[in-house]
């Protein structure tokens, strides 16, 4: 099966909308979710700041992720060899990533909003920890998603990554709200 | 590790690149509170509708990254039967994923007793808003995907991370102004 017969624009849609669906009703959620979790920190101000950089991060490192698995079991290169590295790769720019969001995060901070509520190794630290977290959901959720749809002959493009957008919107926010309470955030 | 060094050259620059524009775009945010709390569904919808664009651009570029890779889309900048089934196929999944995000936004909002704000234009500028990004992005990335794969580039490497965080700063930018200027 190394060559999926891709199908019209009826197949895009059956295939696609369904899983949007699922990838609404999660970024909602984790919308109400934010608002109900973080919206009731003192430190909100700083916090709401990392956040849109960490739903970009987990999307961009994510993202790719899911397509490169899709990619090469759908033109028969996927192996545990080649899963392994790109794993290996998606963590190493995850933390890379993650640093550099927690550092301009404290620029941003004492540059543009002045708010001292959070001792400054915490903004480096959020980012780090709560990355870590939402890719140890992620990670194996995609793999077994992009089996599931492949073995069926759907086609993964269409069916992992808005799925993958609701569990990781809301594993994201779920993980941040984790990881400042495991660190003592005000 | 050749894969590993491969997939970590191609994407660390766009990747470090697109998350420092995750951190504008909470700038942007947060320096415009007061539309975000006056108008309640604008909070509510904003992530579903950073996730529906960039859902949709994703699924475009995996398609064509696929469909480059096994040949069936040629590498050159034309028109292709496989080319404008995706485009119909993903502007009809658009436009039906956006009906049932403002029915199912304005039902939060609804049954959460929050303020329904000038329905009717809100949902206009919603609708205008994705529609451009979705036909500058399908035009945009076509073009990229094609530009780097002819260069030996995995797409999507590079444009992946790009249109997420594109997204994530391009809709709320685009929906403060057509805000700003129609309410």
């Amino acid at each position: 099966m190394a060559k999926q017969d891709f199908k019209g624009k009826a197949t895009i849609v059956k295939e696609t909308f369904p899983s949007e669906i699922v990838s609404i009703i999660g970024s909602i959620l984790a919308g109400i979710l934010l608002s109900l979790l973080i919206l009731p920190f003192k430190s909100f101000i700083v916090l709401i700041l990392i956040i849109p950089a960490l739903l970009s991060l987990r999307g961009n490192i994510s993202g790719p992720f899911i397509a490169r698995t899709s990619r090469d079991l759908i033109v028969g290169e996927f192996n545990k060899r080649s899963w392994l590295e790109n794993v290996l790769a998606t963590l190493s720019l995850s933390l890379i990533t993650a640093l550099l969001i927690g550092f301009l995060s404290i620029m941003l901070n004492i540059l543009l909003l002045h708010v001292l509520t959070l001792p400054i190794h915490m903004l480096i630290l959020i980012p780090v920890i709560s990355i870590l977290f939402t890719l140890t959901i992620s990670i194996p959720c995609s793999t077994g998603l992009n089996f599931f749809a492949f073995k069926r002959g759907i086609d993964p493009n269409n069916l992992v990554n808005p799925i993958m957008t609701a569990i990781d919107d809301f594993s994201t926010v779920l993980c941040f709200y984790l990881t400042i309470i495991l660190l003592g955030v005000p | 590790m050749d894969y590993y060094k491969k997939i970590f050259k191609e994407s660390i620059v766009v990747v470090i690149m697109s998350s420092v524009m995750g951190l504008f775009s909470g700038t942007l945010l947060s320096s415009n509170d007061e539309i975000i709390y006056a108008i309640p569904i604008f909070i509510i919808a904003l992530p579903a509708l950073n996730s529906l664009i960039g859902d949709i651009s994703t699924i475009l570029i995996s398609r064509l990254t696929t469909h480059l890779y096994i040949g069936s889309i040629p590498p050159k900048i034309q028109s292709s039967k496989r080319l404008i089934e995706d485009f119909i196929g993903l502007l009809l999944t658009i436009l039906l994923s956006l009906g049932f995000l403002l029915i199912m936004g304005y039902g939060v909002v609804f049954f959460s007793g929050m303020a329904i704000v000038n329905p009717l234009i809100i949902i206009i500028i919603i609708i205008f808003t994705i529609m451009i990004l979705f036909f500058t992005m399908f035009i945009f990335l076509f073009i990229s995907a094609i530009f780097l794969f002819k260069r030996g580039k995995d797409p999507n490497n590079f444009l992946i991370p790009f249109v997420t965080s594109s997204a994530d700063f391009l809709t709320p930018l685009m929906l403060i102004i057509f805000i700003q200027i129609f309410i």
